[in-house]
């Protein structure tokens, strides 16, 4: 793979516009990856998830450069409907569009500017990977005291111009003080056998809100990876929710640093997978001051050799008294075919804390399946209603609720 | 018994007390009401050593300086606070805890402990009289009790541990009329020449069943009228505010 | 305005309170083996035990593996680097060169020491009803109550004296649930282990008393690798016991224990520790690394194995009591108290491996951080595909005295089958000083109102002691903490 990655760096930087200092830096990114090579299961964060294999046996060999040289026509079917928004539209990696129709201009700043730097670069190799090779890394400034009107949809599409490709992107949010932002991801792939590689920054000031809602849920044979930071100061809320669907593999990491008093991270998300898929999400949540809090739920439903993991990490430094940190995993198996692999963490430091963790994993409850089958459901039925109630319980909890109502519709459970 | 001579006591900065003054003798039985926010639970507080106030001015339990003792030195002593919110404590069995408390109590006093058999037979004894359900003995402490248990819990560890000087802390609040009696017999039967109560209350109500010989209103911080029985009849008609 | 008399005289108290109540060392000629490990000092144990050639060829084995094997460095507490060619790897007291063949032939500093201990070894103290087995640094000093065990069939014997009379036996399950090459620790115990206990127990019988072992390292750089092997053969049941306390020395001293039980068709074992090595100094220097590998199998249908185990000494805690149901319907429990003071760590916790059908487990651990310590919680649950109908819970609860600890939970749990279900709970809290209040105000001092809120935290494991054993571990838990709360 070393051969590969040094001729695909140098096949796609060699007419870039990037300083040559940025090119140096770029390639320290680059060595540091090919030392350490993809994640693979020796390493405890990939226990569960060994995408070194994955990669190998679903893709082969991976090719690093990507011509964005040519504009994609945006097929306007991708588009959510029956929902006001701004957009940024990626088709294959490639920024198309970038629109903020509904809002006042002056408001919010788009950077087309590389901030490459170390500090992320100790969490994984693919954060590296990223760092070496992200063409573009988008820099979004939400200004003091301005709500977006509207959410912001980002459609991450994919079509069958491309095969066995890495493809990286990083977007870099700061929502000035008392600034609020609803971002909606939207997976869309009809290309098959690539690597998506997506690194997110937030940083939330004072008052600020974010929430975040990613949903993969269209079917596709990507292998799929996106790490999410966010830095919260002094009374700054995010609330992430996941569906973690469509992908054949896919794995969200979230890491929240709770800085400031009054900070709160709520994260959210299911699982509804089959056919042989597997998804992980993994969270650390980091008290690191006072009166901070946190809040997780993440619900699974496995059939047909589908495998989920769900590693929740809490962490509570000897600051961060009168911490409140709750975490809950819950998964069907709907056969005996499916894996469900949990490690709900707790590290502390500080004795003034309420933390407490959860999980259970087990079948449907058969007395509530005959329950709903002496009101007259016949057995499927009752299975689906079960279902639809437990994961709609998560899905409750996502406190928009013109997104909570699309979300619903997305994943079928409307009722 | 007990003197308490200008009192004054602060939480961070603010003042709750601003120098209180009373004498309780042996056999008397005083109440303390006041509305909310006067200081009442400040003073059980201070009384029983609780940590986290800024405190001036002086206290005298039967001579000695209550400020240089330890929360558990008073009760060695024979201070008993019935609290208004009694604590859960989990996997704390009642029984366990009312036998350790007695025997620390005992042995700082110089008395010999009671083995089991010896503290079955008082703690039986005991709660028949209150009437207290023996079966939530065996329970844990306090978990799972009502709020009317939970009182009554208090009135039979004070009537085991036969403290001199007894302060009630809102004892009446959340009881319904049965519980209000039982623990108002409860004290009754208590009351002898060489005790003393200390009744704070928000209500007449309790006075119905105990009989007070002295009354004092407290309002931001300090004693502002004392009297007999008759003050928390008249209290009762025309309210605190007339008292301000 | 506080007067701080009282403060003053209770400090003093908990100093000397802090002192460790098993502190004293004997002064007892003993042989040792030379320093360091090499397969002459492996060969010289052999032959100083008068083994058969089969065990010295295992021990062989094992230590050819040790060389090709590191040490784990995924626990969380680290350790200095053990210089292993720096360790004794046997010490025997000198009157022992010829086995005693009764108490009467005990050197009489010994039995001293024993009774300093508080073990009844004597066997006028009938009235106790268990039965001792005391290893003394590397050997088994004496068994008691043999000859009513031996009526019912069981043996109760140092693994020494099971090789030389019953061969067969051990031949058949040593190792057989800790392989020789399962980690460093249980190899490097595989190939110098000196002492331990011994238990069979016969079909259908139920061991009519409680089976114990004291270990104690008496003297200096010694490592203890003792073995124990407990077999529970159909529809018999045994309780067995184990208590550690070793002097307070300077140096650490290594203690890296293997411990095997089987269990076949309906039988059942019951095994508890209550382990108070020394743990140091309250600046953290000394202190024993107790690094054990602790495993049961249940291996006949309704089998079950509960481990209970209150851990209070010890620098460095490093052991997972574990279970491998294999059985159709067997059962796995552990009920475990950690309490790390001072700078003490422990990273302890279980394995509970469902292999058969309806395998039922139940994790209830309650951990106590104080001062610099620290505390982790390690636990895996998994169901295999084929264990169809499997229940497991786990509760883990923490308690934090002060924010200069730690209380970690780190639960793995893996679920392969969809008819299993799996529980996982876990709280982190502290003792407020409401409760303390409280408990204060009814006359109990702050260390005995710690004591008592922290026994009744640990409640539902010390149910599970015996009760000749909950009294004492119930005191432990008190004295652990002393000096803990300002």
């Amino acid at each position: 793979m070393e051969e590969q990655l040094k001729n695909d760096f140098e096949k796609s930087f060699k007419n870039s516009n990037f300083s040559s200092k940025s090119i140096s830096l770029k390639k320290e990114f680059l060595n540091k990856f090919i030392k350490d090579g993809l994640p693979n299961k020796s390493l405890e964060n990939w226990k569960f998830s060994d995408i070194n294999q994955i990669i190998k046996k679903e893709i082969g060999d991976l090719s690093f450069y990507n011509d964005i040289s040519t504009p994609n026509k945006i097929d306007s079917a991708i588009y959510l409907n029956g929902l006001e928004q701004n957009s940024i539209v990626f088709i294959n990696g490639r920024a198309e569009k970038i629109d903020f129709q509904f809002e006042e201009k002056n408001k919010i700043e788009i950077l087309d500017d590389f901030e490459l730097n170390n500090n992320y670069s100790e969490i994984n190799s693919l954060i590296d990977l990223n760092s070496a090779f992200v063409e573009k890394s988008f820099k979004i400034l939400i200004k003091e005291n301005y709500s977006l009107k509207k959410p912001l949809v980002i459609y991450h599409y994919t079509n069958k111009k491309i095969k066995s490709k890495n493809i990286n992107l990083r977007l870099n949010f700061i929502l000035e003080k008392n600034s609020s932002l609803k971002l909606i991801d939207v997976l869309n792939d009809i290309s098959e056998k690539n690597f998506i590689n997506t690194f997110y920054s937030f940083k939330l000031n004072q008052d600020a809100i974010l929430k975040n809602y990613k949903i993969d849920n269209k079917n596709n044979n990507n292998i799929k990876y996106s790490f999410t930071n966010i830095e919260h100061e002094k009374n700054s809320l995010s609330e992430t929710f996941i569906v973690s669907s469509g992908s054949n593999f896919n794995k969200n990491e979230i890491n929240c640093n709770l800085n400031g008093k009054y900070a709160s991270a709520f994260i959210n998300g299911i699982f509804s997978l089959n056919k042989k898929k597997h998804h992980e999400i993994r969270t650390s949540v980091n008290h690191l001051t006072e009166l901070t809090k946190s809040y997780q739920l993440i619900k699974s439903v496995l059939e047909n050799e589908a495998r989920a993991v769900y590693q929740g990490k809490i962490y509570v430094n000897s600051e961060a008294q009168k911490t409140d940190g709750y975490q809950l995993s819950k998964a069907v198996l709907l056969d005996e075919t499916t894996e469900f692999n949990a490690k709900p963490e707790l590290e502390i430091y500080a004795d003034d804390v309420k933390c407490s963790h959860g999980s259970a994993s087990g079948s449907l409850n058969e007395n509530s399946i005959f329950y709903l089958m002496s009101r007259g459901l016949n057995y499927k039925e009752a299975k689906e209603l079960l279902i639809k109630g437990f994961l709609l319980d998560v899905v409750e909890k996502i406190t928009d609720s013109e997104i909570k109502n699309l979300i619903k519709n997305i994943v079928g459970l409307k009722e | 018994m007990l003197k308490i001579n200008n009192l004054k006591a602060k939480v961070e900065e603010k003042s709750i007390l601003n120098g209180f003054t009373l004498n309780i003798n042996p056999g008397e039985v005083h109440a303390i009401m006041g509305p909310n926010g006067s200081g009442k639970s400040t003073l059980s507080n201070i009384l029983s050593g609780k940590k986290g106030y800024d405190v001036s001015g002086e206290i005298l339990f039967e001579n000695s300086d209550l400020f240089s003792l330890e929360t558990e030195e008073r009760a060695h002593k024979g201070i008993f606070l019935a609290f208004q919110y009694p604590l859960e404590i989990p996997g704390v069995n009642t029984s366990v805890f009312l036998k350790t408390s007695l025997n620390a109590i005992r042995k700082a006093r110089g008395e010999k402990e009671l083995d089991a058999l010896e503290f079955l037979k008082l703690v039986k004894q005991k709660s028949k009289d209150l009437k207290f359900d023996e079966e939530k003995l065996n329970r844990q402490l306090n978990v799972g009790f009502s709020g009317g248990e939970k009182k009554k819990n208090e009135i039979l560890q004070m009537s085991i541990l036969n403290p001199k000087l007894s302060i009630l802390d809102e004892t009446d609040s959340g009881l319904d009329i049965d519980a209000l009696k039982i623990v108002a017999n409860g004290v009754n039967s208590l009351r002898r020449k060489n005790n003393a109560f200390l009744i704070i209350t928000h209500y007449q109500r309790l006075l119905d069943y105990i009989k007070p010989d002295h009354v004092h209103v407290l309002m931001n911080g300090k004693i502002i009228k004392s009297g007999g029985p008759e003050l928390a009849l008249e209290l009762e008609k025309k309210g605190y505010e007339s008292f301000s | 305005m506080k007067i701080d008399s009282s403060q003053i005289s209770r400090e003093k108290e908990i100093e000397k309170l802090k002192k460790y109540k098993y502190g004293f060392s004997t002064e007892i000629e003993n042989i040792k083996a030379p320093k360091g490990l090499s397969e002459e000092v492996i060969k010289f144990i052999s032959n100083m035990k008068k083994e058969p050639q089969w065990l010295l060829d295992w021990r062989l084995k094992a230590y050819n593996r040790l060389k090709a094997l590191k040490e784990p460095d995924w626990q969380k507490p680290k350790y200095p680097k053990i210089d292993y060619q720096d360790l004794y790897y046997y010490s025997a007291p000198k009157s022992f060169k010829e086995k005693p063949k009764s108490l009467d032939d005990l050197d009489p500093k010994l039995l001293e020491t024993y009774k300093k201990l508080g073990i009844p070894l004597q066997e006028q103290k009938r009235l106790n009803n268990i039965a001792v087995d005391a290893v003394f640094d590397s050997v088994s000093v004496a068994t008691t109550f043999k000859d009513k065990l031996t009526e019912k069939g069981i043996i109760f014997c140092s693994i020494s004296e099971a090789i030389q009379k019953h061969p067969e036996l051990v031949k058949k399950y040593l190792g057989s649930v800790i392989p020789l090459t399962d980690h460093f620790f249980a190899t490097l115990n595989s190939a110098v282990f000196t002492d331990g206990s011994f238990v069979y127990v016969p079909p259908g019988v139920r061991c009519p008393m409680e089976l114990s072992t004291y270990f104690r390292i008496n003297a200096s750089d010694t490592g203890q690798f003792e073995r124990t092997l407990i077999i529970a053969d159909k529809g018999s049941y045994v309780s067995y016991l184990e208590g550690c306390t070793a002097p307070m020395r300077d140096e650490n001293q290594l203690h890296a224990a293997n411990v095997e039980l089987v269990a076949l068709d309906d039988a059942e074992i019951k095994y508890s520790t209550v382990q108070n090595w020394y743990p140091g100094d309250k600046d953290g220097k000394g202190g024993i690394y107790n690094f054990v590998t602790k495993r049961g199998l249940c291996k006949g249908k309704n089998s079950k194995i509960s481990w209970t185990q209150v851990e209070t000494g010890s620098a460095i805690t490093w052991k997972y009591p574990s279970c491998i149901l294999k059985g159709d319907n067997s059962i796995g429990e552990f009920y475990s108290i950690a309490i790390t003071n001072n700078h003490q760590k422990a990273d302890t916790g279980t394995k509970m491996i469902h292999i058969g059908k309806n395998t039922r487990s139940k994790i209830i651990s309650k951990g106590i951080s104080a001062g610099f310590s620290d505390m982790t919680y390690r636990g895996l649950v998994d169901i295999a595909a084929k264990a169809n109908n499997s229940r497991n819970y786990t509760q883990c609860d923490s308690l934090l005295m002060g924010n200069k600890c730690g209380a970690h939970t780190v639960p793995y749990i893996k679920n392969k089958n969809s008819e299993s279900n799996l529980a996982h709970e876990a709280t982190t809290s502290k003792i407020s000083e409401e409760q303390l209040h409280y408990c204060q105000q009814r006359g109990l001092n702050s260390e005995e109102a710690v004591g008592l809120i922290v026994n009744g935290f640990c409640k539902e494991v010390l149910q599970q002691l015996p009760m000749e054993f909950a009294v004492e571990a119930q005191k432990l838990v008190g004295i652990s903490l002393e000096g803990s709360v300002g």
